[in-house]
Parts: structure tokens; sequence; C-alpha cells
């Protein structure tokens, strides 16, 4: 026994230096009807066992397609180039489809970002967990079953075997998650590639699957390439780093090396595109004693209003109470930000305040009062303007940006037709966009443009009041960064009032004044930016925080 | 237009369609014959020189009555379709922006109707108002509508909720603003995509309205009516019933390719 397990540990150091995943000057093209569109040139890195390699790129870098590459799962019009793939020494490249279905799942694992497709929805959990156990380590279904339940109680689920039984839309993302975790490491695979784990998971069920992760990583000691567009995680987690940046590899090293002291410019560009707690965007802080300029009293939003058909029947829908008596209250010039996970009523704030959705309370602008019986009128929804999430679909996409821009102008009457020209060149060049962007239309721009158009239509309102909703959450880091410092900047011109929604806590305390904290439709928290750490804080405030993840303090500070 | 042509079965269409346009709008010029022109001499005949399909009991130019039967066929297909592409897309767009109450009242009644096959909803109305080629058309003009209103709902519906809509109702733009320009401009693709391959159906059931003596009445050259009068020649000239039976096939055919190749343009997902 104890000779065994002499002999065993000098082997496993052996192991774990030997490279187990290595990609050497590899290229892949896509061969599309406007010309080869290059997704990879020259990639090279190696996973060596019990190590964690951090692939951080943008989106369209080709991070992705590095991982299908991987896993030999390529569409049909993908061009291979030069390069190898080799999996502890052996070519993935060479092997037929029918060793590489065998390898799949036994050899390499894999964990997708949204676990909610991954999982097929019409069988049980357990089933799909067996499945692997049974199909590649030729086990027993009984003997499956134990295996699989002992796997999930390693993930930390509390009751496994109940788990085991349930569809996929009987759990929660993070528990769907921990299966696909459980289902990943069942055959002791050699490599698991994850990408983009975390990113569909509200912050703190992230954190744990994060932690949940390197717990694993570490008894399992296998390969992991962790792929995130989150250079702030990744920092955490791996221990190199590779940054892809248009299908090139720009910067590989240590991970503390490469955030600490990047050689790179675009890594150092991309360091300085991620939201850091400490560096504030904004200057100063209005009046404390000034008047509210906007204010919602015991504001209440329910959901799911029933039919005539479900009356008649007598069957009365649930109601979801979208957000449930909140106060708040937003000052002139001020930034204020509401953080909280998805379904925290957040949005239905915003919602209600641009008046698209019906709600109980009242909303003061100035010394004018709004409630359900004085709805909003054309005054105030000039002066209250908002801003969506999704630049894709707030743009009509029959219109040109030309049309878009000139709406509220004409709609509010605040341009004469000779002027209107001349008045959206003012207004793109006021948001960076080049004045002949006005005869584009809406899918002739990128996704940071598309945002920006949005944000001077809003402005071109003239509004005392930008009701941001997540407008940064769909764009790359460095795409955000932009934006913000626009927005920033906008906000700080006109002296309007801004609030900024976002689930990104510490993009919020860059630029909020304020920080107002949702969970369950009520507003838990309401605190000064700078007292973010102050005893006082609502534990749920406090889980908030403790469980994102900021980059170290000494990465992307201004050198001296 | 250039990506139809470029799309298989859009091509096809096309050219299907191109000819028959041509017959609609030359139709009566290009024909050899008088189309009622009577010819003792030379009647239930078989394809010749002088008469390339052949003539009817009477001597009468089949090709020459085809040409001339196109402009009514074809034209009634495209009327009730356009009507009730309307009428439905009224109705639609009405249940798609109002309240609960109101949409589900009249989604209901969409729904009762839907269950009635289109033939046998025409032949009520023809019987309820009369026959003739006009009523027939008005006809399948009705029978078209809830199931374009069913369309034109859940077109409005997908749109509705996405926030280029929501950002004007938010400006505080009328409702006839929003949909008139910010709805209906997006909704427009499926509808075109359905009126175009209904077109083809109206074409049948106008010809089986004629076929059954509901709708165009002799001595009209309508594609539908001419089959229904060559039943009895049947077996001593069958190019009697073919001819016109074949123009009917391949203006539906026509249609239909047409619709398919638009149908795969709008959808976004065969793009790109």
């Amino acid at each position: 026994m104890t000779a065994r397990s002499a002999v065993a540990a000098p082997v496993a150091a052996l192991q774990a230096a030997r490279p187990v995943l290595e990609v050497s000057n590899y290229s892949l093209h896509y061969a599309t009807p406007a010309g080869d569109v290059t997704a990879l040139e020259g990639v090279s890195l190696t996973v060596a066992g019990g190590r964690t390699l951090g692939l951080v790129g943008e989106s369209g870098s080709g991070k992705t397609s590095l991982a299908w590459a991987i896993l030999r799962y390529l569409p049909a019009n993908a061009r291979e180039g030069a390069g190898r793939l080799l999996l502890s020494g052996e070519d993935l490249r060479a092997k037929s489809p029918g060793e590489l279905l065998a390898l799949r799942g036994r050899r390499i694992g894999m964990v997708f970002q949204d676990p909610g497709t991954s999982l097929n929805p019409t069988l049980m959990l357990g089933d799909q967990l067996t499945e692997v156990l049974v199909r590649h380590r030729g086990l027993t279904l009984k003997d499956a079953r134990e295996k699989g339940e002992a796997l999930l109680a390693r993930t930390g689920i509390s009751r496994p075997a109940e788990m085991l039984r349930r569809y996929p839309h009987e759990a929660s993302g993070g528990e769907k998650q921990r299966v696909v975790i459980a289902t990943a490491f069942a055959c002791e695979p050699e490599c698991i590639i994850f990408d983009e784990p975390t990113t569909a998971l509200d912050v703190i069920t992230a954190r744990q699957i994060q932690d949940l992760f390197a717990r694993l990583q570490e008894e399992t000691r296998v390969a992991a390439l962790y792929i995130s567009h989150d250079l702030a995680l990744v920092a955490r987690i791996a221990h190199e780093v590779a940054v892809i940046h248009r299908g090139r590899i720009v910067e590989q090293g240590p991970a503390a090396r490469v955030l600490a002291a990047s050689r790179e410019e675009y890594t150092k560009r991309l360091i300085a595109a991620v939201p850091q707690p400490r560096r504030r965007l904004v200057r100063g802080a209005p009046a404390p004693e000034a008047l509210p300029l906007l204010a919602a009293e015991r504001l209440t939003v329910c959901y799911g209003e029933s039919g005539i058909l479900d009356r008649l029947l007598g069957r009365a829908r649930q109601q979801v109470t979208g957000a449930h008596d909140v106060d708040l209250v937003l000052r002139p010039g001020e930034i204020l930000g509401i953080v909280g996970e998805s379904g925290s009523g957040k949005s239905t704030i915003a919602r209600a305040l641009a008046g698209l959705v019906p709600f109980e309370g009242t909303v003061r602008l100035a010394e004018r009062c709004f409630g359900s019986g004085a709805p909003f009128d054309r005054a105030y929804r000039r002066a209250v303007q908002i801003v969506f999430q999704n630049p894709d679909g707030s743009l009509n996409p029959r219109q040109r940006v030309r049309d878009i821009l000139a709406r509220p102008l004409i709609l509010y009457g605040l341009a004469r037709r000779s002027e209107l020209d001349a008045r959206i060149g003012a207004l793109l060049e006021s948001v960076l966009l080049p004045r002949d962007f006005a005869g584009r239309y809406p899918h002739q721009l990128s996704g940071g443009e598309k945002q920006r158009v949005a944000i001077a239509r809003a402005f071109a309102a003239q509004p005392r009041v930008v009701l941001c909703d997540e407008v940064t959450s769909s764009l790359d880091v460095s795409v955000q960064a932009q934006v913000v410092r626009l927005l920033v900047d906008l906000q700080a011109r006109t002296g309007c009032a801004v609030l900024f929604i976002s689930h990104d806590i510490n993009l919020v305390r860059q630029i909020a004044h304020r920080i107002a904290v949702m969970q369950g439709g009520e507003c838990v928290d309401l605190f000064d930016v700078v007292e973010a750490h102050a005893p006082g804080r609502h534990p749920y405030t406090r889980r908030l925080l403790d469980a994102v993840t900021t980059l170290p303090a000494a990465a992307g500070e201004p050198g001296p | 237009m250039r990506e139809v042509l470029h799309h298989p079965t859009g091509l096809v269409g096309a050219v299907l369609l191109s000819v028959i346009g041509l017959a609609v709008v030359l139709g009566p010029w290009v024909a050899p014959y008088d189309p009622q022109m009577f010819n003792s001499m030379a009647r239930l005949q078989g394809p010749s020189a002088a008469h390339w399909l052949g003539t009817d009991q009477f001597g009468r130019d089949i090709l020459s009555r085809l040409l001339d039967g196109a402009r009514a066929t074809i034209l009634f297909g495209l009327g009730a379709t356009l009507l009730g592409v309307f009428a439905g897309a009224a109705i639609g767009i009405v249940a798609g922006v109002s309240g609960r109450a109101v949409d589900s009242v009249i989604m209901r009644v969409v729904d009762g109707l839907l269950a009635v096959p289109d033939l046998l909803f025409t032949l009520l109305i023809v019987t309820m108002l009369g026959g003739g080629l006009g009523w027939a058309m008005v006809a399948v003009a009705v029978a078209f509508t809830p199931g374009m209103a069913r369309i034109a709902r859940s077109a409005v519906l997908s749109v509705r909720t996405r926030e280029f809509v929501q950002a004007a109702r938010a400006r505080g733009e009328s409702f006839a603003y929003v949909i008139m320009r910010e709805v209906l401009p997006n909704a427009i693709g499926p509808l075109i995509v359905e009126a175009t391959i209904r077109i083809s159906f109206a074409i049948m059931l106008g010809a089986t309205l004629s076929f059954l003596g509901l709708g165009a009445q002799p001595p009209s050259t309508d594609w539908g009516l001419m089959i229904a009068e060559a039943r009895q020649f049947m077996f001593r000239n069958p190019w009697m019933v073919a001819a016109p039976g074949v123009a009917i096939a391949l203006a539906a055919m026509g249609f239909n390719l047409f619709g398919d190749a638009l149908r795969d343009l709008f959808d976004p997902r065969s793009r790109r």
C-alpha cells in the first residue's frame, strides 16, 4: 500500500507538469458569401494538468470558436488552416467521428454559458447525469444513480437524490449549472472547457459557482480552459491568462503578471475598461438639501391581469408584484444607481417611471403630482426620458437615424423643420458619432453606436431626468466604458438627473452618487456611494458586495 | 426582389407569374380568335396548327378563351385576397393592440370561424349573398379574414413588445402614430408572405365556385367555369378540361412558389 502511493506521487507530479491540452499555431476561417472571415490565426496555448488557463476576449474575438474547434464541433463553412490540437499528445484533428464521440464527455468535458439550454428540458436531471456514466464508464443504471448522487453532493446540492428526480424547469439556474458541472466532472476527464459558465447567472449564484469550480478543479487536478469576457473574474480563478483579440492571442502569461504589468496595449486598454469602484468617473455630489426633482412614493406595480375568459371561468390569475411600496428620491443633477439581481424589480421601477406599466402610488416631478387619477402628460414624458438595455431592439429597424433623432424634436416642438438637419448633426456629434450617420439604418451600426443613437434620442428631448435601464449590459467591456463615459459627460453638461440601473455593482459604484439596492421588489437599502462598506449596511447589500469580483488593487492603476 | 430571383423556387415562381401576368395584360389582344366566336365546322377538336389547344363543343378556340379568361380568374384571386387581407389585418391589429378583454373576445370568434373549412364557409356566404363573380369574391375574402386576422395579430404582438415601440410609448406618442409608424412597418412582412400564398387558394376557390355554378356565369371565360362546362365532353376532348386545369395549377403554383421564397427571405433565421 505504502509502496504504491510512494510510486503514485511522483507520477502525479509528472502528470501535472505535462501539457494536457496543447493548441499550436492553429488557424480557422469561416467561408461566408461575403468572403472569408478569419476567426483564429496562429493561436498557441497549453494547459497543464491541475492548471486553469483563462482565455479572455470581447465578443467576436474568436474565443468560443476555439472551444468549438477543440471539441471538433465546427460548422460546415469552417475552414481549418495549419496547426495542431493535441489532447495529452493525441492529435484531435486526426480522430474519426466515432472516436470523437467516445472522447467527448469522457476525456474532454464542457460547460456552457446557459444551463437552461444545455440541459434537455424533457429529461430528468438524474437521467442526463447518469447517461454519461452509463455510456462512458459502463456503469449499471443503479451504480450510475448512486455515483450521480455522490457527484451532485460534491457540487454542494443539499438533497441530491431529490434533485436527480427533478426536471430542468424545476431547478434554479444555479442548481442547473451545478448539475452541468457535475456531469462534466462525472467521468474524471483530463480537460474541461468552461465557456462563460456564470455569465447567465446572478451575482451571488455566480460567485458560488466560481467557488465550486475552484474547489473541484483543486480536487480533481483537471486541466481547465476557462473562457470569459470578465477580466476581473479570470484574474481571480485562473493561474495563467491568455488575452485574445481578433483571433490572435495578444498576450499570455501568469495571471498576476498579465494584470499587474501587461506588456500589450490592447490588454492595458481592456484592463482600463473594467469597472473599478476605486476609480470614480464623476466628481462632486449634488447638495443633499436640494429639493427632490423626481420622487416616487409607495410605488407598487403588479403584473398579471386576468383575462375575460379566466374571469368568466372563475380562474383568478396569480398576481406577481414587480415592485412593492418603493420610495425613491432623485435630486437635481444626481446619478442614482439601482442594483439588484434579475427579477428584483429594478427595471420595473424604470418602466413605471417611464409610464410603460400601470402603477399604484404617486410620482412627483418638481411640484407636479402624478398617479392613478393623473396620468403622465406630454410635459412629464418630455422631461423624463428612458434608454433601454438592448440597442438592437430600441431603434426601429425601418427608420433611418435621421428620422429616429428627428422624432422627439418634432414631437415636443423643439426645432423648426429648417433647423432639423443641423440639430440632428449636433446631436450625433454630442454622442461622438459622425454627422453622416444620419442617413444610416440601425442594422448598419454596431451595438455601441446604436446605444449612442438611443442616448442621443433621449437627450434630444432636453430632459430633466434620464432613466438608464441596463444600458451597457449587452455591450463589450471596452464599449461599455466608452458609453458610460459619454453618459457621465452628457449628464455633467446638461445637468439632468440620471437613474442608472445595472446589475454590475462595480460599474454603479464608479458613477453613482447614491445607490439603492433592490431585492424581491422592495428597496432594501439606500446609501451614499462612499458608505458602501459602512457598518450599517443591509445584509443583502453586503452579500452582493462580497460576491462581485474586483480587479486586484495593483491592476490597471495609472502609473505614477 | 433580386433576392427572390436568386432563390431557386422563387425564380420558378417568378417566371410562372410573369407568363400569367402577360396573359392578364395582353390576353384579349394576342388571342388568335374571338373567344366567343362559334365555329360549327371545328367542334371538339384536339390540338392542331390552327387551334393550338383545340376547340370546345361550340368550336370556340380554347387558347383564345384561356387568354381571355386569365384576366377574370387572376384578378378574382388578387381582389379576393386583397379584401381578405385588409379586413383580416384590421381585425388582427385591433386585437393585437387592445387590451386582454377585446383581444380574447375577437380571437375566440376568429377561432370559431377558423374551424369552418374555407370552401364550406365560402359556399355558405355565397348562398346568403347570391351568386355571381362579385359576390363570390366577397365570399372568398370573408373566408380568408379570420386566418389573416390571426396572423396579423401574432405579428403585431411580437412587434408590440419590442423596445422601440416601448420607447415611442414612453415618449408620449399617439396611439395612431405607434401603430402606423412603429408597429405596422415591422409587422407587414409576414402579412405580405401569407397574402401571396393565399392568392393561389383564392384562385382555386374561385374556380371551384364557378365550377359549381356559383361564381362566373356562361358565356364567361373564367377558367373554373370552362372546366365545369367541359365536364360532359371530358372523354370526347380531354383538352377542354386539361387546358384550363393546367392553367389554374400553374397560376397557383406560381403564387405558391413565389410566396414560399418571400417567406424564406423574410424569415430572419434563413438569412445570413
